[in-house]
C-alpha cells in the first residue's frame, strides 16, 4: 500500500486528504510544519508527498527545493489556493500540482500517475 | 572523421572545455573569446581550462579573429574539412577532441549570441561539477518563441522518454567528458544531425542514457544576431522531425517501457532578476493558408497513414476558419504516432517526403496554438503547452499499439 505524506499547515486540510486517501486504500501520514518535514521523510520514507505551498513557517517552494537536494526521485504533488505560484520556476521541480478543493478527484488522478511513473532504469 | 585543427600551444589535456561554434563570424568571435575567458576565469579559475572555437570552415577570418582576441585561456581551433559544414560536423570534431583532451566536463556556446555573459558559463558548466551529465539551457521566452519546441519537440520527446526538458534543442548545451563519448557511440546519426538537428538528438540520447540530466535557468532570452537572412522553417522542420522519428525508430525498446514523465532538476534558482523577453509576432493567416495549400499536395498521402478516425478529424479541421480555428491536441499527437509508424516502415526515398507532408499540420498546430493562447500571459501559455503534454502522454498507449 503506498504511503502518502501530506503536509499542511491548516488541520481541515490534512483531516480531509487524510480520510480521503485513506478511503481510497492509501495509507496516510500527516505534518503540520514545514520545519518537520525533512526528518519526518527520512523516518517514515513516504512513496509520495502533498505539499502545501503557503504555509505559515515556510515557503513551499523553498522545501520543495530541499526534497529534491535529498530524495531526487521522491514525487511530490504541490497543493495551492492560488495559482500565482508557477510564475516562481523553482514549481517547475514539481510533479504536478492541485488546486485545493474539497472534491480530491483531480488530486487523487495525480495521485495515481505520479505513482505509475516508470523511467527504464 | 577527419577535421583541420591548430593547436599552438599543444594542449594535451583539459579539464574544462568551453566550445564556441562559429560561421562566418570574424566580426563577433573577439568579443565571445572575452566573455567566455571572464566567466571562466570568475567561475572556474581552478579548473585546467582550454577555449575551442568549433568552426564549420569559415572563410571570412573568423580563425584569425579567434586567436587574435584578447585571453589568457589556452585556445584550439577546430574545424570541419573543406565542402564539410554544420552545427553537427562541428560538434562531432568537438565530441572527439574531448576525447583526446581527456576532459570531464564541456560546455558549448554560439557565437552568434548577442546577450551571452561571463555568467552563462557558470550556469552551464556549473552543474557538471555536482553530479550533473547533460544541461539543458531555460531561456526566458515569450510565449510565440520557438513554436517548434512548444508544440513538437517538448510533447513528444517527454512523452517518449519521460523527461521533462522544456527547451530541448535551443542551442547552448553542457555535458561531460563521458557523455561526449557516449554521443560518439550513439544510433541515428543522419544528415539532419549533422546540421542543426544536433542540438534535439543530443538532447534525446541523454534522456536516453540514464544520466543525470538538469535544466540551468539563464534568467535571460536567447537573443541571436541577425544575419541578414530568417532562419528558414521548412529545413529546420524536417531535421527535426526526422531526428525524432529516426530516434523513435533506434529506441523503441526504450520509451515503449516509459510510462508518464519525471521532471528535471533544476540549477540556478539564485534569485538573479530575471529579464523580459522580446515580443514575438506571428502570421496566423499565412500560416493557416499555408496549412489549406498542403491539402493539394498532401491529402492522399495524410489518406494513407492516418488512421480513418483521425483523417476524418483532419477533414473537419480543414473547414474551420481561421477566426475559430483549432487543431485538437489529442489529433496532432494522434497524426504524429500515426506518422512515426509510417516512417518506420518506409524506405529512404518514401520517408523524405513523409517527414514534408507534417509541414503543413504542424503549421496549423501553430495558428491553434496562437488562436488558444492570444488572450494568455506567459505563463497561462506555459500551462497550455503542459496540457499538450499531458494528452500527448495520456494517448501514448495508442502508440505503442500500433507500433
Amino acid at each position: 500500500m503506498p504511503k502518502i505524506m501530506v503536509v499542511d499547515d491548516e488541520e481541515h486540510i490534512r483531516l480531509l486528504y487524510s480520510e480521503e486517501l485513506l478511503e481510497a486504500g492509501y495509507e496516510v501520514v500527516t505534518v503540520g510544519s514545514g520545519r518537520e518535514l525533512l526528518p519526518k521523510i527520512a523516518e517514515e520514507k513516504p512513496d509520495l508527498v502533498i505539499l502545501d505551498i503557503k504555509m505559515v513557517d515556510y515557503d513551499g517552494l523553498d522545501l520543495l527545493q530541499d526534497i529534491r537536494a535529498e530524495h531526487y526521485d521522491l514525487p511530490v504533488i504541490l497543493s495551492t489556493a492560488y495559482d500565482t505560484f508557477k510564475e516562481d520556476m523553482k514549481s517547475l521541480a514539481a510533479d504536478y500540482y492541485v488546486v485545493k478543493s474539497f472534491d480530491l478527484t483531480e488530486l487523487k488522478k495525480k495521485i495515481a500517475m505520479a505513482l505509475e511513473t516508470r523511467l527504464p532504469e | 572523421m577527419a577535421f583541420y585543427e591548430e593547436n599552438p600551444q599543444g594542449i594535451g589535456k583539459a579539464d574544462l572545455v568551453a566550445a564556441i561554434l562559429s560561421y562566418n563570424d570574424a566580426d563577433s568571435i573577439g568579443v565571445a573569446v572575452e566573455r567566455v575567458s571572464r566567466g571562466l576565469k570568475d567561475h572556474f579559475g581552478d579548473r585546467n581550462a582550454v577555449l575551442i572555437n568549433c568552426d564549420s570552415h569559415s572563410v571570412d577570418g573568423t580563425r584569425e579573429a579567434f586567436f587574435q582576441a584578447p585571453s589568457d585561456v589556452p585556445r584550439i581551433y577546430l574545424s570541419t574539412e573543406t565542402g564539410g559544414s554544420g552545427k553537427g560536423l562541428s560538434l562531432r570534431n568537438l565530441f572527439e577532441k574531448v576525447r583526446q583532451l581527456e576532459a570531464k566536463a564541456v560546455l558549448v556556446l554560439e557565437c552568434a549570441i548577442d546577450n551571452l555573459t561571463p555568467y552563462w558559463v557558470a550556469a552551464l558548466a556549473g552543474p557538471l561539477f555536482k553530479g550533473t551529465a547533460f544541461v539543458q539551457p531555460l531561456y526566458v521566452r515569450h510565449k510565440y518563441e520557438a513554436p517548434l519546441t512548444s508544440a513538437l519537440v517538448y510533447p513528444l520527446s517527454r512523452c517518449l522518454y519521460g523527461r521533462r526538458c522544456r527547451q530541448l534543442g535551443s542551442g547552448e548545451v553542457a555535458f561531460t567528458g563521458a557523455m561526449a563519448e557516449t554521443f560518439l557511440n550513439a544510433p541515428g546519426w543522419s544528415d539532419a544531425v549533422s546540421s542543426s538537428g544536433i542540438d534535439v538528438w543530443m538532447g534525446m540520447v541523454a534522456m536516453t542514457a540514464r544520466v543525470p540530466i538538469c535544466q540551468t535557468v539563464m534568467h535571460a532570452p536567447r537573443l541571436r544576431r541577425s544575419k541578414g537572412q530568417a532562419p528558414e522553417l521548412a529545413p529546420q522542420f524536417r531535421r527535426v522531425l526526422t531526428v525524432l522519428f529516426d530516434l523513435m525508430v533506434a529506441y523503441g525498446d526504450f520509451w515503449k517501457r516509459v510510462k508518464w514523465s519525471k521532471p528535471t532538476g533544476l540549477f540556478g534558482m539564485n534569485g538573479r532578476e530575471t529579464e523580459v523577453p522580446p515580443t514575438i509576432d506571428v502570421k496566423v493567416a499565412r500560416l493557416h493558408a499555408q496549412f489549406l495549400e498542403g491539402f493539394a499536395a498532401y491529402e492522399e498521402t495524410w489518406r494513407k497513414i492516418f488512421e480513418p478516425a483521425t483523417f476524418n478529424k483532419l477533414m473537419e479541421v480543414r473547414s474551420l476558419t481561421p477566426e475559430h480555428f483549432t487543431l485538437p491536441s489529442q489529433t496532432w499527437a494522434t497524426m504524429l504516432f500515426d506518422g512515426a509508424v509510417a516512417y518506420r516502415d518506409a524506405d529512404a526515398g518514401a520517408r523524405a517526403a513523409l517527414i514534408d507532408c507534417f509541414l503543413p499540420l504542424y503549421l496549423a498546430k501553430v495558428v491553434s496554438y496562437v488562436k488558444r493562447t492570444e488572450r494568455m500571459s506567459i505563463q497561462q501559455a506555459e500551462d497550455y503547452v503542459e496540457a499538450i503534454c499531458e494528452v500527448f502522454e495520456e494517448n501514448k498507449r495508442y502508440l505503442i499499439d500500433r507500433w
